[in-house]
This record gives C-alpha cells, structure tokens and sequence, in this order.
C-alpha cells in the first residue's frame, strides 16, 4: 500500500511537472504561429487591399488553434459591426486563458490593435512590421528560455514527488 | 478592391422584382452605419418617413441633417426634427465611428475611393466625403482629419424610364446614343437603373427585344454589387463590371461580353471620352449621364463639348427637380435640336 502511495505521489508530481514543461514549451509555438499570422495578415492587408472581416476568415482558415479559434471570433465581431480595435481589445482579453503567452507577449499583440484599419496601407503595413520586429526578438528570446525552462519543470516534478516520499516516509 | 459587406441598406419606392428585399430597409438599417449616438437618434425617429430622406449630413461641430427634396431637416437627440441650434451637434468621435463602421474597420481597403471623394455602401448609396488633402508632388496622396461624410440615399424608382424610352429608340428597336445631364441630386442614376431593365428586358410594346446590356458601374451605384450579386434588378439580360475604371471597362467589355448597349454613369475623364469615342467604333450603342443643368453648360465642358461637337449622341434627356428628383425637362434630337 504504502509503495503504491509513494508511486502515486511521484506520478502526481511528474505530471504536473510535465504538464508545465509543455505550456512552457506552447509559447514560443504560439509565438511562431502569431507570427505567420501576422505575415498573411500584412499581406493581406497590403498586397490585396482585403477588407479585415475577409483578412480574418483568411487566417482562420491558415492557422492553427488557439489563434484559430481567436481570427474566427475577431471575424465574426466586425462582422457584426464592431470596431477593429474593440474587437481585437476585447478577444485578447477575452480568449487570453487558452493560450501560454505571458503578459510581456500580450502587450506587443494588444498595441496592434489601437491603429488596426484604421490608416492607409502603407501605414498599416509599417505598423504591422513594428509589431513583428517586436515579436520575433520575443520569440528568439523566448527560444533558448521555454527549453532549459521545460527540463527544469520536468525534472522538478519528479523530484518532489520523490522529496515527498522522503519526507512520509 | 471595394468592401464585402455583411448587411446591405436599400431603400425602396414603387419597386417590384426586389421589392421584399428593399422593402426591409428604414432608418434602423441606415443607423447601423454610424457610432451609438448617431445610432440611437435614427432609432428614434418617428413620423418621419425614411424614403422621404435624399441625403443625411454629417459635419464636425454642425448639426445633425436631413435633407430631403424640398427641405432641410436637423436632428436632436430624441431623433425630433428641431431648429439648427438645438439640434445634435456631429462630434469628430461620431465621424469616425461612422467611418469605421462603413469601411469595417478597413480604412486601407478604400483609399482609392477616398482619394475620388466617396465610398459605396450596399445598395449604391454614395458616402461623399471631405476633409484635407495631403499633396505630394502636385498630387493627392490621401484625405486626412475627414470633416464631413454626406450619405446620399440611393434609391430605386421604376416607371420614368417607359416614358422616354420611345423617344430613345427606334421602332426597330435601334437604340440612339444618348447621353442624360442634370445638375447633381437630380435623378441621372435613377432614371438610368431604370433605363437599363427596361432595355435588358425588352419592352413588348414598344417592340424592343431584350439586348445584352454591359454595365460599368465605377462607383457602385447603379447596381450596388454586394459580394457579385446586385442589389437592384436590372434586368435579364445585364452584365456589370463592378469598380472599373470606366476608360479600361469599355474594352473589356466589349472584348469579353458581346454587348449590345453600354451603360456608363458620370462621364468626366477626357481618357473616358477616347475610350468612347473607340468602342463607338465596335457598333455597340452607348447610354451614358454627366453633370450639366443644360445643352449650353454641357458644351462648356471640355470632355463633352467634344463628343457633342463631333455629334457622338443622338439623344440628349435633360433633368431638372422643378417638380422633385427626376423630373424631364426634355429630351432634344441633337441632330435638328428638336425637343421631342
């Protein structure tokens, strides 16, 4: 019984430390997949002139979820005539749950939406390049970071199961 | 590329084909256009009929107002008609919420046609638009700090084509040349909507067969055209060039289409008129507006003195709104100068 109990404690403790590891390591994944949709995104913006509602559909369809998930909702508020910024305000904080981004990355994708379509397309696209300067340095950062971060977290899990055992017994 | 939108505001008056469509619109459709206070005015106004509006006023720092054929009408925020003073006074917040709310949010998405003055709301209601120009070069770069957005009511009126179609055509049916002029706010589009349904589908009566009618509506007014379909019925036998530039559309349609008729609202680029003058060439018939009050102003005007000289038109219909929108003052053989 009590071997079983000390199994149980280490597997309980592993996987929450596994658990943390991955959404450590789903950041710089969502940072990557923000960033490509923030290309098809100014692409859209500036090569086809795309009205917002249409750009959103386009990135739902070419992303994958949580930012799947966030472009339809976005689509679906200016469709129902929401302004841009209120929408984009609006779901960061709303759908801010389902994701593993930390607030230094919520606050480079918040500012984009305080000009979003709202200026000419060269302005949109050197806001938008802005942004994606900001988020690439981030994700590199992030990079190296979410990698000795995800070991430690799946090492101490284990180990405090262990230390548990130790200390019961 | 002009905006998709979701929901489209038309306003109808003796309509019939697209009558239940049209017949859905008032002043809550008009008001989702604009921001919450603006909004909430149209919501509440009562005893005044939205097909009697032409246009709605939006001016930073002025009042609220309605114009309609024969009068000026403001607005306070009860949605009452009032004297100017007490009226709701158009903030720069309202202005932009409007604008947003028009665009959806995608301002860049119509920087073509904010550089020509207007944008297009579903239905072909025109949204004229001013504010300041940036120059670059000696050329307009772009409308900044928009100070005044004017919707003007697009609006589907059918019968006024039937009455001067005889005179526009030939028992065989031969379709003249024609071109209609009037001062703005007068009725061109109207009556040209209609002119083109009457043509498309023929009128038996008048011994007109159908023919293949090539629309090229540059500012989307004559159709509305809402994600390849149009808001106004215009006939059978129609094909509408969406938001080309009237110079380019006149070969492509003439290329890609087979037309027999070519209808152009607002002739006014004299690369406009060389693109004319060549399909003229082709033997396809041309129906065509441009503003001027009369025959005299017409000829003053660079772009159609020419065509006029060279006797391009046949017919020429003149409109005034002595008796309201759309009102035919004539329509003149320009070859004896004969009002008919």
């Amino acid at each position: 019984m009590i071997v079983f109990g000390c199994i149980a404690l280490i597997a309980g403790c592993g996987s929450m430390g596994l658990w943390l590891a991955q959404r450590v390591r789903r950041r710089p994944e969502e940072l990557r997949g923000f960033l490509i949709a923030l290309t098809l995104l100014e692409t859209e913006i500036v090569w086809g002139a795309t009205p917002l509602p249409e750009a959103f559909c386009v990135l739902k369809e070419r992303t994958s979820p949580p930012w799947q998930d966030f472009f339809s909702a976005l689509q679906l508020r200016l469709e129902r005539g929401d302004s841009a910024g209120k929408a984009w305000n609006e779901e960061t904080s709303l759908q801010r749950s389902r994701f593993c981004l930390k607030e230094e990355d919520w606050r480079v994708i918040r500012d984009i939406g305080k000009g979003l379509g709202r200026s000419d397309s060269q302005e949109q696209q050197k806001q938008l390049q802005l942004v994606l300067r900001q988020l690439s340095m981030l994700k590199d950062q992030v990079g190296l970071w979410s990698e000795k971060q995800a070991k430690m977290w799946s090492y101490l899990g284990f180990l405090c199961g262990v230390a548990g055992v130790l200390i019961l017994i | 590329m002009s905006l998709h939108y979701q929901l489209s505001a038309i306003q109808a008056k003796n309509v019939s084909p697209s009558r239940s469509k049209q017949e859905s619109t008032g002043w809550g459709d008009m008001a989702r256009w604009f921001g919450e206070t603006v909004c909430s005015i149209f919501h509440k106004i009562q005893g005044f009929e939205f097909r009697e509006a032409e246009e709605i006023r939006l001016r930073v720092g002025q009042p609220l107002m309605l114009r309609t054929s024969d009068k000026d009408l403001f607005l306070n925020r009860e949605g009452q008609t009032t004297s100017p003073d007490k009226a709701y006074c158009i903030t720069m917040a309202d202005l932009t919420a409007a604008l947003e709310k028009m665009t959806q949010s995608s301002v860049y998405a119509v920087e073509e046609d904010l550089r020509q003055g207007f944008l297009t709301l579903p239905g072909g209601n025109r949204v004229g638009v001013t504010g300041e120009a940036i120059l670059q070069k000696g050329k307009l770069l772009k409308l900044k700090h928009i100070s005044s957005l004017n919707i003007r009511l697009a609006r589907d009126i059918q019968g006024r084509g039937l009455r001067i179609l005889p005179k526009l055509c030939r028992k065989d049916g031969f379709i003249y040349h024609t071109l209609v002029i009037s001062p703005p706010r007068a009725g061109k589009t109207t009556l040209l909507r209609d002119l083109i349904r009457l043509i498309s589908n023929g009128v038996p009566q008048l011994g007109l067969e159908g023919k293949n009618v090539g629309v090229i509506d540059e500012r989307g007014e004559l159709a509305g055209m809402n994600q390849g379909a149009a808001s106004y019925n215009l006939g059978y036998r129609t094909d509408v060039l969406d938001g080309c530039p009237k110079a380019y559309g006149l070969s492509m349609l003439i290329r890609s289409m087979a037309p027999q008729v070519i209808v152009m609202d607002e002739l006014g680029h004299l690369d406009e008129v060389e693109a004319l003058k060549d399909a003229l060439r082709t033997g396809v018939r041309i129906l065509c507006t441009a503003h001027a009050s009369s025959l005299e102003e017409a000829k003053t005007r660079p772009t159609l003195a020419q065509l006029l000289e060279e006797g391009v038109f046949e017919r020429l219909v003149v409109l005034n709104r002595q008796t309201g929108p759309g009102t035919i003052e004539g329509v003149y053989d320009l070859k004896t100068g004969r009002n008919l």
